[in-house]
Parts: structure tokens; C-alpha cells; sequence
């Protein structure tokens, strides 16, 4: 996933709605013949944007014969035994095992890499720092993907092909440069004179970032927590490279295969798709506020 | 590294410390990011099947690259691809940041029902796009077919003409809420009174949009570009791959589909190297021009 580097100040957005919403109305006045066109418009958006994911919706209670006959509409009975169905014959369980514990490792790993690293480029000072920084912001540009090749033969040559631990290292590794970028914003936002006064009381440089920084980062630890976790749990590409036995493999690649396999049972297909991605929109909806704030912050500033 | 100035000289222990703390961050980077970078370098530099000795080759990679036409098709594809994306990405981004803007009522939820799709992972995005596409069953034929334009039907993934625009399509859904909601946030940090002085003195909404709010979101629109080209020229393997795997007959091929097939399918690592490096060339000019550019716009990320 492309993203911005959030700084973690300000909420632009949230704190200025209100307001906004007044000057709005001040400026173009309440015009009805525009709310109908602009709501008419944002109508046509919802349903390009979410019809079709209704419709997955639709069709994973549909029997396969009804998904031919009545494309559009809700389906005339809830048939839930496509999902004990789909969940059975695609090993979805397995598949889900595997994404949640790689994306697990690869974020524990991550936060564990990120931090102490994005504190000591933020606050302490030490020749070459600068030289750091840059590589890091120049390895934020670079793609992993057009290293694929030496990546493949880096992880075939430390036997982390078909291995849930390599993929989750190497997760890791290719979602670090961006995510000490934004936890570095966030450590420099925090006031200096608070570690001044834990080094004053004999605290150490680890100490410090134990006792007194960690607690006040964990915004930060959860923004970049957030942005890895659909960066990793939808990964594609990765899994494809590393992952080419079937009982390591994640919840993207046993999708294509068991569309690849059943391309003809619709309804399983859909019930698979609805119990694999609606867990990811719940996460999203119940998050959105702070993932639209830390995304929006580092883009725009104000 | 302004604040970095405040702490005067550091001791001995401190850069100890620093050390310490960097180490796993360095480990990593250096195994998984510096050490596969210099490699690919030096394996794009030999004829390789992955296996036996590699054989040095010099430029001979990069040089076969020219005379390829599978290679400059899949070039050509991918720079069709980077420039429709960001047409539409920005444009209708754009246009829906206006509209969300304009919207008194439920902006918070509309807004987080069209950032859902950039939620889902390319590969659901992508098998779900395949059933809509799909000729004989697919949701836009029926759709087509309802408003009594049957005549616009289409195997739209098995079509050599159009396969390339039905996948960058899918693209420009998935990822419109993305940008939306950036522009959304830069349009709302242009002060009201900027429209109202606009609007007093007899300037029509076009004008107003014209002269204010587009010189205003110049540096958003470039955010926007930048971070929409880096997903465009690489990221886009994951869609190819799940929805034609670069056909039919290589209609859709992009550069990073053709360079796992050279890689895994023809055993040619060195060529195949070269074809990512030099695709990562090509972004790494256009990154650093566009960065240039907001700098002489006096735009910091």
C-alpha cells in the first residue's frame, strides 16, 4: 500500500468540522438545487463503491442455480451452509491461521525493530545520523518489488522459503523504513525536557525509552501498527514469491487458488470472500476515525 | 533533525546506545533490503538460471532490453497504466473530495464507505472483479443489459483491446477513497474568506475553483502523484496477476509480471533482474523530478 508519512500532531479533520460545516453553509448558502446535485452525485459514488461488495454479500447465502437466475437482488433464502461448505472444502482455517500468526510475528518484530531505532534517529545524536536518515527515506522509495529476484534467492539461501517465520521477517524488514519515518514524527513531538528530567534521575538511554517515551509513543506504535497490518494481511505479492506450499500459504493466495479450483461454485467462492474480508472492514469501521486522522495528517498539512 | 540541536555533544555511551538501539533495525535492512539490492545489481550483470555458476555478462542485459518487444510492449502497457491511474486517481479523487466537501450531512460516513475498498486485499478486489467482468454471468453485461445498451457487452478481461483499461479500472476503484479523503483534508484547510472575497467580488464557481482552490492544492495534488506513481509503475502485479496474469497474448502485461515469468517461468534470473532495475530507474527519475518540482513550489512533505 502507498501511504503518507503521518505526523502525529494534528488532527486536522476532526478539530475543524464543525466550523467548516458553518462556513460551508455561510459561503454557497443552502442552495437545495445543489444539496440534490451533490448528494444525487455522492449516491452514484456509494453504489459504484459498495454494490458490489453488497453483492458479494448477496450471493454467499444464494444457491448456486439462484446466483445465475437472480443476479441482482438479495437472495430468497439465507443458505449459511454455503459458509460451513466453503470454510470445509477451501481450508480457509488453516489459511487464517497462517496470515494471523505471520502478520502477528511481522508486527511484533516491526514495533520491536522500529522504535528503539526511530528514538535514537530523533533523539540522540551520533555521527552519521543524518547519512541514516537519508537511506531511510530513500529506502521508503524504493518498492521491494523490484528486488524480487535477489529477495527470493536472499530468503532461498537462508532456508526461508515456505517458511511462516521468513515471510514474517521479511514483512517486517520491507515495512520498516516507512514506519520508523512515522514513529520518528511522533518522537519529536514529545517534549525534550521530560527525558532532561528522567536522565537528571540516573535513568539510562534504554531506560528512558522503557520507562518514559514508550507510554507517551503508543499512538504512534498504533498508527504504524494499523498501516502494517492491511499492508502485511493483504499482501499478494510476497506470499506468492516465498510461500509455494499449499500449508503455509495465506488468506490472498488460498483465495485465487480456491477461485482457481471452483471457479464454477459462485456462492462458496462469495461465502469464502465475505469470511475473509469482512473481518478486515469491521477492524477498519471500529478504527476509521484515528486511520483517516494519522493518514490525513501527514499528507495535508494545516 | 531540528530538534536534534538542542543536546551539545555526545558521549561516548550515547553513541553506544544509538548502536544498540539501531542494531535490529540494521540487521534487517541490511539482510533483507542492502545486501538483496547490491545482489540483484550484480546478478543483472550475468546470465543466471538460478542455479548453476552465473556467467558474466556486462551490460548484455540491459542492452538485450532494447532490441525485446515483449519487454518494451510490457514497458508501454505499464506507462498506460501510470498514466490513466493518475488522471482518474487525481481527477475523480478530486471531484469526490469537492463533493464530500460541499456534503452538510453524513460526510464522516460516506467518507468511510468509499475508503472500504482500499481496506480489501488486491487479491479479493481482483477475484471479485473477475466475477462482475465475467462475460457470460458478470455483473456489468447484466448491468449493460438492464439499461438497454446490450450492444456495449463484452468479454472485458478476454478482450486484447480493452483488457489493460477493465484492469486499471479496478485499480481506480480500489484506491479513489485513498485519495478522496487526502484531498478532502488539504480542501479543508483553505480558509473560508479566500471564497466569500472571490465570491463578493462577482467570480463564478469555476473561477473560484480555478484560481483558488487549485493553485491552493497544488501541493496535495503533488502528494497525491507521488504517492500514486510509485504504487502505480511496481504495485500493480498483484491486480495483473489475479485477473489476467498478463494476458491474453500479453495485452496486459506489465513490467513486473513479465519479470516473475522470466524469472520463475523461463529460469532467466540476470535478464529478469535487469528489467527491475531498470523499471526502478525509471521511478527513481520520476520521484526525484517531482520532488524537485515541490521543492521549487516551496512544498515539504
Amino acid at each position: 500500500m502507498t501511504m503518507a508519512a503521518p505526523a502525529p500532531a494534528v488532527s486536522a479533520g476532526k478539530a475543524t468540522s464543525v466550523p467548516m460545516r458553518w462556513r460551508r453553509r455561510a459561503i454557497f448558502g443552502p442552495g437545495i438545487g445543489e444539496l440534490v446535485l451533490v448528494y444525487g452525485l455522492l449516491a452514484l459514488v456509494l453504489i459504484e463503491t459498495l454494490y458490489p461488495l453488497i453483492w458479494v454479500l448477496f450471493g454467499s447465502f444464494k444457491s448456486k442455480e439462484e446466483v445465475i437466475a437472480n443476479v441482482w437482488g438479495p437472495p430468497a433464502h439465507l443458505l449459511w451452509s454455503n459458509y460451513a461448505e466453503a470454510w470445509k472444502i477451501s481450508g480457509m482455517g488453516a489459511r487464517i491461521f497462517n496470515s494471523a500468526s505471520i502478520t502477528a510475528g511481522a508486527l511484533l518484530l516491526l514495533v520491536l525493530a522500529a522504535t528503539p531505532a526511530a528514538y535514537a534517529l530523533s533523539r540522540i545524536r551520533f555521527r552519521g545520523r543524518n547519512v541514516i536518515l537519508a537511506f531511510i527515506v530513500a529506502a521508503m522509495l524504493v518498492p521491494p518489488q523490484v528486488m524480487a529476484i535477489p529477495l527470493f534467492m536472499t530468503a532461498r539461501d537462508l532456508g526461508l522459503v515456505n517458511s511462516r517465520v521468513g515471510i514474517a521477517i521479511i514483512h517486517a524488514a520491507s515495512t520498516l523504513p516507512l514506519s520508523i519515518f512515522i514513529m520518528r514524527s511522533f518522537f519529536l513531538t514529545l517534549p525534550m525536557e521530560l527525558e532532561d528530567a528522567a536522565r537528571m534521575d540516573g535513568a539510562n538511554r534504554v531506560q528512558t525509552l522503557w520507562h518514559v517515551m514508550l507510554p507517551l509513543i503508543r499512538p504512534g506504535i498504533a498508527l504504524v501498527t494499523i498501516f502494517a497490518f492491511i499492508e502485511i494481511w493483504n499482501d499478494f505479492f510476497l506470499a506468492f514469491l516465498l510461500l509455494r506450499e499449499p500449508s503455509v500459504q495465506t488468506i490472498p493466495l488460498g483465495l485465487v487458488a480456491f477461485f482457481q479450483q471452483y471457479g464454477s461454485m459462485w456462492n462458496l467462492y462469495f461465502a469464502a470472500l465475505t469470511l475473509t474480508t469482512l473481518p478486515v472492514i469491521a477492524v477498519f469501521l471500529l478504527m476509521q476515525r484515528h486511520f483517516i486522522a494519522g493518514l490525513t495528517a501527514g499528507a495535508v498539512k494545516s | 533533525m531540528a530538534a536534534s540541536g538542542r543536546r551539545t555533544g555526545a558521549t561516548g555511551g550515547d553513541a553506544f546506545a544509538a548502536g544498540l538501539m539501531l542494531a535490529p533495525a540494521a540487521l534487517l535492512l541490511g539482510v533483507f533490503f542492502v545486501w538483496p539490492f547490491l545482489r540483484g545489481l550484480w546478478i543483472s550483470a550475468t546470465r543466471w538460471d538460478g542455479f548453476s555458476t552465473p556467467v558474466f555478462v556486462g551490460f548484455a542485459n540491459y542492452a538485450r532490453l532494447f532490441g525485446d518487444s515483449l519487454f518494451q510492449g510490457a514497458l508501454l502497457n505499464n506507462l498506460i497504466f501510470v498514466a490513466l491511474i493518475l488522471i482518474f486517481k487525481n481527477g475523480l479523487g478530486m471531484g469526490l473530495a469537492l463533493l464530500l466537501d460541499r456534503a452538510l450531512f453524513f460526510r464522516g460516513p460516506i467518507r468511510a464507505a468509499v475508503f472500504i475498498p482500499v481496506t480489501l486485499s488486491f487479491a479479493a478486489t481482483g477475484l471479485l472483479w473477475s466475477w462482475i467482468y465475467n462475460p457470460v454471468f458478470g455483473l456489468l453485461n447484466a448491468a449493460l443489459d438492464l439499461v438497454g445498451l446490450a450492444g456495449l457487452k463484452h468479454s472485458w478481461l478476454g478482450d486484447a483491446d480493452i483488457a489493460l483499461y477493465a484492469i486499471v479500472a479496478v485499480d481506480i476503484w480500489k484506491w479513489l477513497g485513498f485519495h478522496a479523503v487526502i484531498y478532502l483534508a488539504g480542501l479543508q484547510t483553505i480558509p473560508g474568506e479566500l471564497y466569500e472575497a472571490a465570491r463578493i467580488d462577482g467570480a463564478s464557481a469555476f473561477h473560484r475553483f480555478r484560481h483558488i482552490t487549485l493553485p491552493l492544492m497544488m501541493p496535495v495534488v503533488l502528494i497525491n502523484v507521488i504517492l500514486g506513481l510509485s504504487g502505480a509503475f511496481v504495485r500493480n502485479f498483484d491486480i495483473v496477476q489475479v485477473l489476467t496474469q498478463g494476458g491474453p497474448n500479453h495485452a496486459t502485461e506489465v513490467v513486473m509480471t513479465l519479470m516473475v515469468k522470466t524469472a520463475f517461468q523461463d529460469g532467466n534470473m540476470g535478464y529478469a533482474s535487469a528489467m527491475g532495475f531498470t523499471l526502478f530507474l525509471i521511478v527513481g527519475l520520476c520521484c526525484v523530478a517531482l520532488l524537485a518540482l515541490m521543492r521549487r513550489s516551496r512544498v515539504d512533505l
